[in-house]
């Protein structure tokens, strides 16, 4: 069948976690920024949710939820703040390679004491460009910009293995282009001890696909905001005496916005319902939703104007925001690398079978 | 949510595809070389007829299997792979379906409806609006229909109506009085040898010539009171105009699909050029081969979304716009891209891709070109005022 709609379950953890965002974080996303963090009352709400690890199985303290779950979840978040959401999500991306590539006692492992205690937390890095190297049971490297100014687990994954590591790194604060509720900071191994180790080509690119699933989702909360909150704007605004929005060149704009939008939304979910192609779908998911957050991002600032440039709007920090969230796991670039492995087996596709 | 098709729609399709690939193509392709439409006594419609692949979707019940809009746009989907032209071509009642079915009354619908069913004898039927001062700005339409005691009569002159040449009738738009505005349009049933109907003729296209975009005027036609779509009482109020704009809402989500086979046909030429030719793997290449398989994707989802809506008669005003802007806006960047691809091959003017490049600019244009489908997007989204 073809069926757009939305499944009762996930509608109604998106509705709690959009209900969420609006009473704790919307209204102080600003002191987040400033702060660098999240505090402990809107992280004890977040907990009592009992939305981490929302893709583990039952058994280890999930929720077994399928990525359209996690991408309703995460626009939710990140159409209110999306540096809070990866400061809240405190297992975030960082499940997948173990979903791909561990066993379930290995898993049970590494996630119980991580869920145990509301502190703890992990953190997925990408380093398929040779920043971080793993030689023998140690890897050394600097990434230039994580998500977070802590972690007790990082797991590291590249093209064809994952491991993990829980001590020999450390974090320096950098300032960040946008994220900054998330504490944005580099992050240094040095001969940090490798605990856990898994090589596997497959599984590693299906860990990839999800937390290309997972960061382009959050992505396209921040560029949907930006287009609501720039069309509002414009409906409200009047210059040459009627609102800016019925100044054709300015309505076109908008509703090429909504469409940008669209398009990301819908390469999202089609590549959450993906079999055999799932690579391949969130990679081109990846590479629709940033391509489509660097055209919203600096539109929601231009129809705002002057204003935009201001920080007492939020559309500035959707433009630094959609271009950072897009810079992730390699970024566009990357996207379109994997995206493209599959066109020389590539199928000519009939119609509906996309 | 879900994205599959059932297993009978899939051989539907299928079988499709394959009369598409042994007839439909290259028909497309000598017409296109012709330069002309294909005549109507072609042995090609009977055989289309006969295997009954121009069936009215609008017609039939087929809920229980997939949805009425979505099984319409697969059609166009692959059908316009193969050729765009020859689907337009095919023998029904191609755009008057829309406003037949949805306004007419029982009579006419059967009246005008049951013409279509002998697959020896084919027929068409036409749809039009489209005026020498009125393209887009439907409203502003000058045809003329006067009252002379039960008739109408008709005067006026209309432009690029799909297969008026061979229908045997035309929906055609018309206006009581043009300081109504959009309430004072009328749709006539224009009958093939109505005095004063002149022979439509076929226009010369850039592309999908397989065919007829045919343009006619009317002179004094005497039209019977039984021949004016819905009756009297259809047109109260502003409805008349939203009878018009009803049809396009429901054929907007199949020009789209048009253009995404187009685009689709495209890709997987650019795929052969690329294969044969050694360069698949050269990242330029890969780069826009990339490019074109995932703006297909974008659009062809829109597509399905608004046709999916359309099956549950929920509102898809910005959906079919959005899906109809986006469609032809694709299939016109992949098929310039795969001229690029092909370099000083695709301009020789004998590569399908360079037909391709064509035939899409139409899906531009037709139901409302790009900007049109903006402002009925914006009409929604920012309340844009009508006027």
């Amino acid at each position: 069948m073809i069926d757009f709609t939305i499944d009762e379950s996930d509608e109604l953890i998106r509705n709690t976690v959009a209900r969420f965002a609006e009473d704790h974080i919307a209204a102080h996303f600003r002191d987040f920024e400033s702060a660098r963090q999240v505090p402990d009352a809107v992280i004890n709400a977040w907990e009592s949710l009992g939305l981490n690890g929302l893709e583990l199985p039952d058994e280890l303290g999930g929720s077994d939820s399928s990525m359209m779950t996690r991408a309703l979840v995460n626009e939710a978040l990140g159409a209110v703040d999306a540096g809070a959401a990866l400061a809240l999500d405190r297992i975030g991306a960082a499940v997948y390679p173990l979903l791909e590539m561990a066993s379930t006692a290995e898993i049970r492992e590494i996630i119980t004491p991580l869920l145990a205690e509301s502190s703890r937390r992990a953190l997925l890095v990408y380093v398929p460009d040779g920043r971080v190297e793993s030689e023998g049971k140690t890897c050394s490297g600097t990434m230039p910009f994580v998500h977070a100014d802590h972690a007790d687990l990082v797991v590291c994954l590249d093209r064809q293995r994952a491991w993990t590591i829980d001590t020999g790194f450390e974090f320096d604060k950098v300032r960040g282009s946008g994220l900054r509720a998330a504490a944005p900071s580099s992050l240094t191994f040095r001969n940090a001890p490798i605990r856990h180790y898994w090589e596997n080509t497959k599984g590693a690119a299906l860990s990839l696909a999800r937390a290309r699933i997972y960061y382009a989702s959050l992505l396209l909360g921040v560029i949907r905001k930006s287009a609501e909150f720039s069309r509002e704007y414009a409906k409200e605004r009047v210059v040459f005496g009627k609102p800016v929005a019925h100044h054709q060149a300015m309505a076109f704009l908008i509703t090429d916005m909504n469409t940008a939008v669209t398009s990301a939304r819908l390469q999202i979910q089609y590549a959450c319902l993906a079999g055999a192609n799932r690579v391949e779908a969130a990679a081109s998911a990846f590479a629709e939703t940033a391509e489509q957050a660097a055209y919203i991002g600096p539109n929601g600032v231009q129809i705002l104007g002057g204003v935009g440039f201001m920080q007492d709007y939020p559309v500035e920090k959707y433009m630094r925001e959609a271009r950072a969230l897009g810079l992730l796991l390699g970024g566009i670039d990357a996207a379109k690398d994997d995206a493209e492995t599959s066109l020389a087996a590539y199928q000519p596709i009939i119609a509906g079978v996309l | 949510m879900e994205l599959n098709l059932p297993a009978a729609v899939h051989e539907e399709i299928e079988q499709l595809r394959d009369f598409g690939r042994s007839t439909i193509r290259p028909l497309g392709i000598e017409r296109d070389k012709i330069g002309s439409p294909t005549p109507p006594d072609h042995e090609f419609f009977k055989t289309v007829l006969k295997r009954g692949l121009s069936k009215d979707y609008s017609s039939e019940d087929t809920r229980g299997l997939i949805g009425t809009n979505v099984l319409r746009i697969l059609q166009a989907n692959e059908n316009a792979y193969w050729d765009r032209g020859v689907a337009s071509s095919l023998p029904g009642p191609g755009l008057g379906a829309g406003p037949v079915m949805g306004m007419g009354t029982p009579e006419q619908r059967k009246r005008y409806m049951s013409i279509f069913g002998d697959p020896d004898n084919p027929k068409w039927g036409a749809f039009a609006m489209t005026e020498p001062s009125a393209g887009s700005d439907v409203a502003a339409i000058k045809t003329r229909a006067v009252k002379d005691g039960d008739d109408w009569i008709l005067t006026g002159q209309k432009l690029f109506s799909a297969n008026a040449d061979r229908a045997d009738w035309i929906v055609t738009w018309a206006t009581v009085d043009p300081s109504l505005g959009r309430a004072g349009h009328r749709a006539f049933m224009l009958e093939k040898g109505m005095p004063g109907f002149s022979p439509p003729i076929p226009e010369r296209k850039m592309g999908i010539k397989a065919y007829a975009s045919a343009s006619f005027s009317m002179d004094q036609v005497r039209v019977p009171a039984a021949n004016l779509l819905g009756g009297e009482e259809h047109y109260a109020s502003r409805a008349g105009f939203k009878g018009a704009m009803k049809t396009f809402n429901a054929t907007r989500p199949s020009i789209a699909a048009n253009a995404v086979g187009m685009a689709r046909a495209c890709l997987d030429e650019a795929l052969k050029f690329a294969e044969e030719t050694g360069n698949i793997k050269k990242p330029r290449m890969q780069d826009r081969l990339e490019t074109m398989r995932r703006k297909i994707r974008s659009a062809w989802l829109m597509c399905l979304r608004a046709a999916w809506l359309a099956d549950r008669e929920e509102e898809n005003i910005v959906e079919a716009s959005m899906c109809k802007a986006t469609a032809a806006e694709v299939a016109m960047q992949v098929t310039s891209l795969g001229m690029e691809l092909l370099g000083l091959e695709g301009v020789r003017g004998d590569h399908l891709i360079e037909k391709l490049y064509r035939d899409v600019k139409a899906m531009d244009i037709v139901e409302g070109t790009g900007q049109i489908q903006r402002v009925i997007m914006a009409r929604t989204l920012v309340d844009l005022p009508r006027d």
